[in-house]
Parts: C-alpha cells; structure tokens; sequence
C-alpha cells in the first residue's frame, strides 16, 4: 500500500534540533563562558578544592530543584522545600539526640519531610487548591514548626554516620556528589521510564484529558509532593552533615533558588515540558553565577538583587517561547 | 415608521466550497423571520454576511430600498443590525446598568463620575416598556441564562438597532424563561422591531414567526408564510434529497446487552432514558443541543456520581460516579466532544498522546517497556492512517482530523469492549471523516459496542444500526436499520407533535 507519508524512520530528514536539546547547548555554553569569566577574575576558582566547595555548596540545591522539576512539570509549584529542610532536619537531630541511633535520626528526618509534602499534595491534589498559596501556607508552616522544636537555637552534632554524607569527602570529592548522581540516575528511571513518570507529564499537559483518558492525576500530583518532602528531607541530613549541626534557619531562599535554576534548565512554568538534565545544567550555571560572586568578592547586598535580576530573566524567556509556541 | 432589509443575490465561496448560492432574504419591522437548515446549509454564514464578520463575493444589501455597505461589524451596527451570541458577552461583575451602558457611560455632568441613577432609570424605562421585571442594579452574576439575554438584546434595543438576529436563543432556557422571552419577542414586534430568527424548534418557530426561511446546501429552498406552509414541509425541505446509497456492511448483531441503561435520570438534564449496547451495535443517539445526550453518555463512562437509575455493563451493575479510571479499566473508551480542552495533551508527542491509556498494560517488572509501546504506537497511527512526521512529533501540530484520529487511536487495543463518541465528527474535513467512519465500522465489526453522539441527521443514519432521538431530556422513539425516516426523526429532536 502507497501512503504519502514520509517514513517514519531513517531517510526522513530531521528536523535541525528540537528546542530543549537546543536550549541545553546554550546552557553548556553559559556555563564554560560563567567559569572562564570568574576563573579569570578569581585565581582560585578553577582550583580542584573551590570546585569540590562548589559542588558540595550546591547539592542541596541539585536535590530540591530535581524534586521541583516534577512538580514544575505539573504545572505547580513547591514553596515549601527552604522551610521544610530546616524543620526535617530538626526532627532529624532531636531524634539522633535523644536516642543515639543514626538510622533512626535519617528516618524521622524522612518522614518528617515527606509528611509536609503530605500535606501539601493533599490539599492540592485532592482538595484542588492553588499550589501557591498552599505551599505559601506550609513554607511559614513548616518554618515555625522548625523555631518551635529547636526553641529557635541550634544543636551541634558530631554523631559521624550521620555527618558522613554532608560532611566527608575523598580527597577532592565530596561523597555526596556521587550521591547526588545516584538519585539523579533513580529519578530518571521514575520520570522516563515508568509510568508514574508518563502521569507526571500528562497531569502537566492536560489535567483534565489525563482525568478522563482514565489516569489518576489526582493522585500524582499528591505524589509528587511527597517526593519533593523527601528529598527536603535528604538534603536537610546533607545540610546538618555539612555544618555539624541542626540549625532552625538552615535552607533559607532555597526553594527561590530551585525555582530559578528548574525554569533556568528549560522547564516550562506551565508544565508538561522539560527535563531533569536540563535542571542539572541550570543548578550548574546558577550554582558558578552565585560562587563566582562570592569568589570575587561582589557585595553581598547586590547578590540578592541579581538572583532577582536572573529569575525575571528567566521567567520571561520561558513565556515567550512558550507563547510563541502555542499561539 | 416601518423599516425594510433585504439581502439581495448574495454569494460566498470558501476555496472550492459554495457556502452561499445566490441567496435573497428580507426582512420587515414588526416580523419575525425564521431561518432554519441543517448544520452547514449556510445559516450562520448568511448572518455573519449581515453582521459584517464576512463579506460577500456577489449581492449587496439594502435597507429601505437604499444600498448599505456591510464590511465591519461596526457597519452593522450603524445600520441598527444586531446580533445576540449563544455564547452570551457580558461582564459577570457588572450589574445589567453597568452591561448595558458598557463603554458609553453616563457621566453627572463633566465629571469624570458615573451616572449610577440616571443610567438604571434609563434601563428601567425600558424594562418596564417590555414589560421585563428586571433590577438594573442586580450584578449580572446573579441572572440566569435567560435573564441574561434579555440583558443583551435590551443593550441592542438601546443603541437604535431595529434588527435582531436570534442564534438558537431558546436552546438554554428553562420552560419559564422561553414564555418570558416569546413575550417579550411579540412586545419587540408591536415596538416596530424586526427579528431573524434562527431555530430548529418547529413549535416555537410556528408559534411565533410570521415568515419561515429554509436553507439546505447553500441555497434558500423554501421561503413562505407560516400561515401558508406546515411543520413536515419544512422538516422534508430541510433534508431534501435521498443520500447517495450507502451500504452499510451487513451485521449480524445479537446476544446479551453489553450495556443496559434502565430509566437514567438526571433532574434538569435527561430523564428515565433507557438504552442497550450489544456487542458489535453501534448505537446513536440525536436531538438538538441541549437535548441531554452528552450528559447522558458521560454519566455511562461513570463521569457523573448525580445520576439515578441502573447501568449494566457486561451483566454487572457498575457505579454512577465510579471515574474514568475504573471504566477504562473494565474496557471503556471515550472521545470527547471537545478535542482541545480535554482530548489532548498538547505539549506531549503524539507517542504519549497515544499511549497514555495503555502504560499500566506496557510495564514489565515496573518499567515501561519502551519497545512495545512502540509497536502499540506505530499500528495505531498506520490503523487510523494519521498523518504526523513521526511519533515524536508534538500534537499540537497537527491538524483538528488528524488530532481527532489520536484521541481514536488511543482505544484501539484488544481490551476495548464499549467505546463512547461525543460529536465523533465536529470540526474535521471531510476526508477525516471518512477515515474516522471507516474506524468506527472496524471497531463494530470485531465486536466493538459503540454508543454516539451525533448532532449531525446524515451521519447518524450512515452510521446507526439503532438510533435514539431524544427531546428536552427524554428520548422520543426508537429507530432500527434500515427502518431510519430522516424526516420522522428530526420531528422527533424538534419536538413536533407526532403524526399518528
């Protein structure tokens, strides 16, 4: 049979690249031009002790921004994670504290994160209220909740199985660099290669054509939120491993940074469109911009305003694209 | 003074489409004019000729004997012509004063200040000249549909039109609401109002019509009287023509219901509908819009927990509201009327816009395996011969025909037993649906039950092994091939009274 469709396959001829293999390019790029540019200004950055700082200062901020991807590709948004690494991680401590044992003080850490981000899916998810304003509600929610049980002071630890993974490095490496790839390596099979990950993009797409094609996005979305908890709760024991103590402000603006580094890696605001590698390579570049900063000694004042600066940037990349493309 | 329009040898073409066919219409003050046609016939076309929104190829238009020129809306509104939209445009937020006087507000004097009083005593005046009991300072949130369109033609009444094109304006309203706006619609008339009315209702158009207009294919082929001229003479001139023999492939279709809706009901929507699906049937139902139909295959699929009555779906009594997520699982499919709301995944490849039903059937050991979905994917665009670059291709690319063959091609695995269209046809060329006919057919043939909702007489006596019409929420009578009678069943949808 004659069909006058070109094949599917090879000989067809392809288009050039598709706009996020394009966009990831550009991001590459960025980040050779960011590091030559401060490696300059700054003898020390290049050096391989500032680059294992560096990656050990941001893999928090891979963790959180990869559990924000999920939720970014629904279309919603995590407030919460800053506020709730502070508060798991205080569970965490106060468990290690009163009963000695590490594993116990991971788990209650893990629970604690995931039982805010419960929360969150359940009032969004089910209850379909406004992913904002309910993760606004639980970043203040989940802070207090954080003074409450530290009684607003820090408390040190020196428990090494539970430092070991924020706090040890080999050699240059931080252990929890690897760390972090595992889980990026387990995220990906999640989101591409299960079909959790296919309900995730469609919830994104079309809530309502996922609803009726007989998915449950409903769910999903109560889903997501958890992941997002747990991994606060991952970083919140990377964050006290590091510092060798449990802190009731830890994890401050965080969620501001993921925001920025997800949108920044190519994930449309308005959901089903984008990749956990790109949030890889965003975290990178914002990761070199902020380090950079602080290597060169800017003023930390107008730190601040160019994270600004870089999120409206961003933002206004992505609705256009996106407005060109579904006009 | 009386006022006179006529639209005189009026002409338009889409690429190789004749849409309009020298087309002469008028209408006088005081008058209502019916203009009815099947879908496509050129109604709405002929009234967006006259509403300015298209332009004719051939004719012109005259009012009192002197030639107008119709090329903006706002032409037609100079020429005090109106048209009131089924999909109403006011402001919810605003009280009717407010709606009314939108954009050329009152002001107390050469303030910048709005006129509150003076401009709810102005929409009073007219109010209480129609006999409408209506508060101008009610906020239009508060009104329903009917009140709603009062609202709007007394904004038209307002800016000086003396013509008024109704578009289906009953097609919304309750029992009460319909008497309040045929009073109001013979009020317009004494005032000296003209009023095209446009309907597929036989009662309401011999209740209050003076002249009734009858397009088909482009052409007028009835124009008359009302008092000259009878229900069934209009409803065979809107049919016209046998269709070209179509032979339905033969069936032989028997055995236990594969779906058995007893005496459904939903208060306001339809009431005790029932209904039986054999495996291989395709069943139709037809009515008007707001004839229930929709609401009615939805709450089959389990779309709606308010409904009273039994399903039974292979020998089971199923749940009203079970979800989608169950009926798909025991075997149900559905397309919606609505490809762009709730159809598609538009930022998702036309891959995931297939597979998405099927992923939980693709996974071995918990991971998808990629490898069949593939060849799932692939035999379902060749099956629906979609055309589209490749799987990767996002959809929202593609044409409406094509975007509709996916939603199709989503259901096409052995597991389907019931599938369920809504519109199966709206808004695709012909050649989709002749693709999308052929799909269908496939579908009964391998045992398939399949339940439509079609808008569309032609297509539903081409598909139908049984047809069900269905007025105001009730369905009318039953039809079984090749027993159909177009002419019996568009009575049936309008709600003319039956002939013995």
């Amino acid at each position: 049979m004659m069909t006058s469709t070109a094949p599917l396959s090879a000989g067809a001829p392809r288009k050039s690249l598709d706009s996020l293999t394009l966009r990831y390019l550009v991001l590459v790029g960025l980040i050779v031009i960011a590091s030559v540019g401060f490696s300059i200004a700054n003898d020390n950055f290049f050096s391989l002790a500032n680059i294992g700082i560096l990656l050990r200062s941001i893999a928090v901020l891979f963790l959180l921004s990869m559990g924000m991807t999920f939720i970014m590709l629904t279309g919603g948004i995590d407030l919460s994670v800053g506020s709730n690494v502070a508060f798991s991680g205080g569970v965490g401590v106060i468990t290690l504290t009163a009963t000695g044992s590490a594993p116990l003080g991971f788990i209650a850490a893990l629970l604690a994160g995931m039982l805010i981000g419960f929360v969150n899916g359940v009032f969004i998810g089910r209850l379909k209220l406004s992913a904002f304003m309910v993760t606004l509600a639980t970043f203040a929610l989940a802070r207090g909740l954080a003074l409450v049980i530290y009684d607003a002071n820090s408390i040190n630890v020196s428990n090494p199985v539970f430092l070991w993974l924020g706090g040890v490095s080999w050699g240059n490496m931080p252990v929890v660099i690897p760390f972090v790839g595992l889980v990026f390596a387990g995220l990906s099979v999640l989101l591409y290669r299960t079909s959790f990950g296919r309900d995730v993009y469609a919830a994104g797409a079309n809530v309502k054509t996922a609803f009726v094609l007989g998915r449950r996005p409903e769910r999903t979305l109560v889903w997501i939120y958890v992941l997002s908890g747990f991994l606060a709760g991952l970083s919140a024991i990377i964050t006290v491993g590091r510092v060798s103590s449990g802190q009731p402000w830890a994890g401050l603006y965080l969620e501001f940074d993921a925001i920025t580094a997800v949108i920044l890696g190519g994930t449309s605001l308005f959901g089903g469109r984008g990749k956990l590698l790109g949030t890889i390579l965003g975290v990178l570049l914002y990761g070199i911009i902020i380090n950079g900063l602080v290597l060169t000694g800017t003023n930390p004042y107008l730190q601040s305003l160019i994270k600004g600066m870089i999120l409206l940037g961003v933002v206004l990349l992505d609705t256009y694209t996106q407005r060109g493309k579904t006009a | 003074m009386s006022k006179r329009l006529d639209m005189k040898g009026i002409g338009k073409s889409f690429f190789a489409t004749r849409a309009l066919d020298n087309v002469n219409f008028s209408c006088v003050s005081g008058e209502v004019h019916a203009l009815v046609g099947l879908n496509g016939a050129g109604k709405s076309t002929l009234m967006k000729v006259l509403g300015g929104i298209y332009s004719a190829d051939e004719g012109g238009i005259e009012v009192n004997g002197s030639k107008v020129s119709i090329d903006t809306p706002a032409d037609a509104e100079a020429a005090g012509i109106s048209m009131i939209h089924q999909e109403l445009s006011l402001i919810s937020e605003l009280t009717v004063a407010g709606n009314i006087f939108l954009g050329r507000e009152l002001k107390r004097g050469n303030t910048p200040f709005l006129d509150k009083r003076e401009m709810a005593r102005r929409v009073r005046e007219q109010l209480d000249r129609f006999g409408l009991d209506l508060d101008p300072n009610r906020p239009v949130r508060e009104l329903n549909s009917g009140e709603k369109q009062i609202v709007e033609i007394i904004r038209s009444l307002m800016s000086d039109s003396w013509l008024i094109v109704m578009d289906e304006p009953t097609s919304a309203l309750s029992e009460e609401d319909k008497d309040r706006l045929f009073e109001f619609i013979r009020r317009m008339k004494a005032e000296g109002i003209a009023i095209v009315y446009i309907s597929h209702h036989m009662p309401e158009i011999f209740a209050i019509a003076e002249h009734v207009t009858v397009m088909r294919d482009g052409k007028i082929v009835l124009s008359d009287r009302t008092d000259d001229t009878t229900e069934d003479a209009v409803i065979h001139s809107m049919t016209g023509r046998e269709l070209e023999a179509f032979e339905k492939p033969h069936k032989q279709i028997s055995g236990e219901p594969l779906l058995s809706v007893q005496n459904l009901s939903k208060p306001g929507v339809y009431k005790d509908v029932s209904l039986d699906v054999r495996p291989g049937e395709i069943v139709v139902l037809t009515g008007l819009r707001g004839c229930g139909a929709p609401e009615l295959a939805k709450a089959v699929f389990g779309l709606d927990p308010d409904c009273n009555g039994t399903i039974k779906y292979q020998g089971q009594t199923v749940e009203p509201g079970r979800g989608p997520a169950v009926a798909v699982r025991e075997g149900m499919g559905l397309v919606t009327e609505n490809r762009d709301k709730n159809g598609i995944l538009p930022p998702l490849s036309v891959r995931d816009n297939i597979a998405l039903p099927y992923i939980d059937k693709a996974v071995r050991g918990g991971i998808l395996d990629g490898a069949h979905i593939e060849k799932v994917v692939t035999k379902a665009i060749a099956d629906t011969s979609t055309k589209t670059s490749s799987p990767d291709q996002e959809i929202r690319f593609l044409s409406g025909g094509n975007k509709q063959k996916i939603c199709f091609s989503r259901w096409l695995d052995e597991d389907l037993k019931l599938l369920i269209l809504l519109e199966p046809t709206r808004g695709i060329d012909v050649h989709a649906k002749a693709d999308i006919y052929r799909i269908i057919e496939d579908l009964a043939e391998r045992g398939v039950g399949i339940l439509i909702l079609s808008y569309e007489i032609d297509e539903v006596v081409m598909l139908a092994d049984r047809v069900i019409t269905m007025y105001h929420g009730k369905s009318v009578s039953e039809y079984s091939y090749p027993g159909f009678d177009k002419d019996r069943m568009l009575a049936d949808m309008s709600g003319a009274q039956q002939a013995g």
